[in-house]
């Protein structure tokens, strides 16, 4: 198959309406019937093969015996509860629930089963407290589209949410079987090293979720739950967004009647989230939560008591959180009392004393690290945090301990055990042969050789160790933009641009990234629409970047931003660079949207070799009007297209041409003002060339009105149906010619 | 699923475990060869592990195939290995064994169901609506081969999504490129096998 024909596809499937999907291939396949057809089948096989696919894909080899509908959960089944209207066999919405399989958290947990689109089971949470549901899940819905691109194996889908008929809110979930990660641990009497292994797991798939822009706000084991893959466990994050949706104020009185029940416990609470100031929470918060998890996978105990946490009141409370330093985990071992200790140590696999000093030292920093009460100090992304406990798993030096010489000696002297003992048996022989003189002549000799090899394999050692200090560098410098990056996802989501702004600053991408691409493009246009077009030229220039780095996304309008961008910005050398780089990047490639690079390209006068290289691109563009274009329901690009052709015979010297293409385009049906704008000033100037004064200025005159009128009350970022900003900024960069060349003066909205 | 019964790990010959290792080892140094070596290893300890999970009276009776690979990686090569150009190597080769395992087991049950000594499964009996999961199995595979005769980089990759299990992470890195191209070449594959798969039908 030829590679043009995915890029259509895919272009063709990113398009929401049928009507866009159809007028876009209209237009790609203009030639090619045969082209339009396989891509129309593989676009109505879309749904029915994802459903394919997801039927298949837990893809499985069956023993001889199947068996179906049995329970493997063993779960009681029996509703004690009578407030609970909810029993087995009630349908809630596409679902009829199963059996219960859980009470925690927020609401009651079902297992249900799912009959369309797929037939599935899933796990149904109930919320179980009078809360507002509209807002619960208008709540859940503004974050849809961020959970729906979570795609990990230790994180649990969730699939939907709504109200059930008694007017609570309830959410959809992958079904996990599984249970307590601590309770996993505990029975299953994992050593530090594998509950380690498990932990980091967990880091990675909150890490994923922060890159999407979501944070968790609700770590803690009974959301983390353990199931076993053939032996294998398998931690899997659950409840992602839901917390988020169910936010309840806190309050001293909510905090004493029913927090407990609300909420769960408050132990696993990060400072800034306890204060409750707002909206003032990032992914650091779930940092902290980790924390807090991995504080009780290795000493049985959270850091505070949650008992105690609740006891004095909520400012106590969020004073202990605050400032109260908790005790390193080697300590809170060792305050533990008899029986207690034993179960604890016995529960890990260690003999007490060892479990103290297994973690005293690198655990209890890395642990301390992400529980620092000063978000600022704690580990920037939960990869950091996984990659410090792998540095320890590995005998490296961690972040969390603050780099000294001796330290990092003492990491190498463990990691190369043999070396180093190999070393110090040398030196002592060489002692030994300079006191006892010449009789241990040729021993010295084979020591000294020993002992030269030693330090080369010392020296080898440190490089490495340089090396490897040179790569952290670089990796952490890499979380960190990622990290900004989500944050100034989070940001944007409020509307805090500034600061969004202040936080890319420093950010250079090296790395293909659409949450980044995302964020650079939604800078760019805050900038451009408040007439700032430096730092808006510099924020496109960046994100055309980022274009390059992830590949070609042929649905991009990055291009036609960009352009008017730098010529408002006054920089037209780099205008031309621009121009040259855009047609030569979509040279004989299979890009559908030809008529957009024409257009970006001659915004100002082109010289001969840039007119040279746009023929075959405007040969192509021209060539979709040998079709029936109100037959393919094509109208709305026809017109944008008709503007590039105009603006082509335009810069050619083809005038009577050139207004040829700019009537068609004010001729089709589906009205746009920037487009028609643009047109009118692309005739007024094709007519003043061809001597039809008259005509140039009432063409131009109305043309200015509509510009000048869009312009005055200030731009905003526009839709695609009604214009874009670019759009407009575009119609008015040729005014600004058509004003010279038919009046002689320049607009009032020269640019300053 | 009770939390006790944790199976038991059968004990790994060191040899073999070395022998991978050392597999891998030439496969970093740009050994060409050694890559033909890695399936077969992978392969016969994909078939060993089922085998003796399917024999486990206790275990629950379906086995995932994703989970079963990344089981073998933890058994052939265990923690210590946290390079991703070896999981690489690895998962690229365990996604075809598994491949070649569930078309083989499906092929079996298909015979074993249908009486006769037929090789291939019977198409033209099948609805898709009630076609069994080997029955998908064995249709994805026939597509699979005429996807690999057009577009060979495009097959590569359903095979490391749909039998390997991958995240299109771990397949972009697979193959070095990038994950929105995974995506999109995935999305296309799909909806290109399905219409393969439902024409055979």
């Amino acid at each position: 198959m030829k590679p043009q024909e995915e890029t259509i596809f895919d272009a063709a499937r990113n398009l929401a309406s049928p009507a866009a999907r159809q007028a876009f291939l209209a237009q790609a396949c203009a030639d090619d019937p045969d082209l339009r057809a396989r891509i129309e089948g593989l676009l109505a096989a879309e749904v029915a093969a994802e459903r394919f696919f997801s039927e298949v894909a837990p893809l499985v080899l069956t023993a001889s015996a199947a068996r179906e509908g049995t329970s493997t959960t063993g779960a009681p089944v029996a509703i004690e509860e009578r407030v609970v209207t909810e029993v087995p066999g009630t349908r809630i919405g596409r679902y009829k629930l199963l059996q219960r399989i859980g009470e925690g958290g927020g609401g009651v947990v079902y297992m249900a089963e799912q009959e369309e689109p797929v037939r599935r089971r899933v796990a149904l949470k109930i919320i179980k407290l009078g809360m507002d549901t509209k807002s619960v899940i208008a709540r859940f819905e503004a974050e849809r589209q961020a959970l729906a691109m979570m795609d990990h194996p230790n994180i649990a889908k969730v699939l939907d949410a709504g109200a059930t008929d008694t007017g609570r809110p309830y959410f959809v979930m992958e079904l996990v079987r599984g249970v307590k990660i601590t309770e996993y641990c505990d029975k299953n009497h994992l050593d530090t090293h594998q509950r380690l292994d498990l932990f980091i797991q967990i880091c990675l798939a909150i890490q994923h979720a922060h890159q999407k822009g979501i944070i968790h706000r609700d770590i803690k084991p009974s959301n983390i739950l353990v199931t076993l893959h053939d032996g294998v466990p398998v931690p899997k994050v659950i409840d992602f967004g839901i917390a988020k949706a169910t936010e309840v104020r806190l309050t001293d009185k909510t905090l004493f009647t029913a927090y407990e029940q609300i909420i769960g416990t408050p132990a696993y609470m990060s400072p800034e989230q306890a204060e409750m100031s707002g909206l003032d929470i990032d992914t650091r918060s779930d940092i902290y939560s980790l924390g807090v998890l991995l504080y009780e996978l290795l000493t049985g105990r959270t850091p505070f008591d949650p008992k105690k946490l609740l006891q004095h009141g909520l400012d106590e409370m969020r004073r202990t959180l605050r400032e109260q330093e908790p005790q390193r985990p080697s300590t809170m071992v060792t305050t533990l009392q008899g029986m207690e200790l034993a179960t604890t140590a016995e529960h890990r696999h260690a003999e007490p004393p060892k479990l103290v000093s297994l973690l005293r030292g690198d655990l209890d920093w890395i642990v301390m690290k992400a529980l620092e009460k000063d978000r600022r100090r704690r580990y920037e992304t939960a990869n950091g945090l996984a990659m410090d406990i792998n540095r320890y798993l590995n005998n490296e030096p961690v972040i969390a301990r603050p780099p000294s010489r001796a330290y990092r000696f003492q990491k190498l002297v463990r990691r190369n055990k043999v070396v180093f003992a190999a070393g110090a048996a040398v030196t002592a022989a060489l002692v030994i042969g300079l006191g006892t003189s010449t009789r241990l002549f040729f021993m010295e000799r084979a020591a000294r050789q020993r002992a030269v090899a030693a330090e080369q394999q010392q020296v080898r050692l440190r490089e490495e160790a340089e090396h490897a200090e040179a790569r952290e560098a670089e990796l952490r410098r890499l979380a960190e933009s990622r990290e900004k990056i989500t944050q100034a996802t989070v940001l944007l989501s409020q509307d805090r641009f500034d600061e969004a702004d202040a936080l890319i600053g420093g950010v250079s991408l090296t790395q293909p990234t659409v949450e980044g691409a995302a964020v650079i493009r939604s800078l760019g246009e805050w900038h451009a629409i408040q007439n700032r077009w430096k730092p808006a030229a510099d924020r496109f220039n960046l994100l055309l970047q980022i274009d390059q780095l992830d590949g070609w996304d042929v649905s991009t309008l990055d291009y036609l931003e960009c352009g008017p961008v730098l010529i408002e910005d006054g920089d037209l050398a780099g205008y031309e660079r621009f121009r040259q780089t855009a047609i030569a990047h979509i040279a004989d490639t299979a890009y559908p949207f030809t008529d957009r690079i024409i257009k970006i390209s001659l915004l100002l006068p082109a010289n001969e070799q840039v007119m040279k290289s746009l023929e075959p691109l405007a040969q192509v563009a021209e060539k979709s009007f040998a079709t029936n274009i109100t037959a393919n329901g094509d109208v709305f690009l026809a017109a944008w297209r008709s503007v590039s052709l105009a603006l082509m015979e335009y810069r050619r010297g083809d005038y009577t041409k050139a207004s040829a293409w700019c009537r068609r385009c004010l001729n089709y049906p589906e009205y746009n003002a920037p487009r028609a704008a643009t047109a009118r000033v692309i005739l007024a100037m094709s007519c003043q060339h061809l001597g039809q004064t008259d005509e140039a200025h009432s063409e131009l005159a109305q043309a200015r009105s509509m510009i000048e009128d869009r312009f005055r009350n200030g731009l905003d970022r526009g839709t695609g149906v009604q214009g874009f900003w670019f759009d407009w900024v575009f119609a008015r960069i040729l005014l600004r010619e058509a004003n010279a060349l038919i009046d002689g003066s320049p607009s009032v909205l020269q640019r300053q | 699923m009770p939390v006790s019964d944790v199976a038991e790990v059968l004990p790994m010959p060191s040899e073999i475990m070395n022998e991978i290792t050392q597999v891998l080892q030439a496969i970093q140094r740009g050994d060409g060869q050694a890559s033909g070596e890695l399936l077969p290893l992978v392969y016969d300890e994909l078939r060993r592990l089922a085998a003796l999970r399917m024999s486990q009276e206790s275990a629950s009776q379906t086995l995932q195939a994703t989970a079963l690979v990344h089981e073998a990686w933890l058994r052939m090569v265990g923690d210590g290995d946290r390079t991703w150009q070896n999981r690489a190597h690895f998962f690229g080769a365990a996604a075809e064994a598994m491949r070649r395992i569930l078309v083989e087991n499906a092929r079996r049950k298909s015979r074993l169901k249908r009486g006769g000594g037929q090789a291939r499964l019977d198409i033209d009996e099948l609805d898709l609506a009630a076609t069994t999961p080997d029955d998908k199995v064995l249709l994805m595979d026939e597509a699979l081969e005429q996807l690999q005769a057009q577009d060979a980089e495009k097959a590569r990759i359903v095979v490391l999504k749909f039998f390997g299990g991958l995240t299109n992470q771990e397949v972009a890195e697979n193959l070095g490129v990038t994950e929105r191209t995974v995506e999109r070449q995935w999305a296309y594959a799909k909806a290109w096998l399905f219409q393969q798969i439902r024409t055979q039908l």
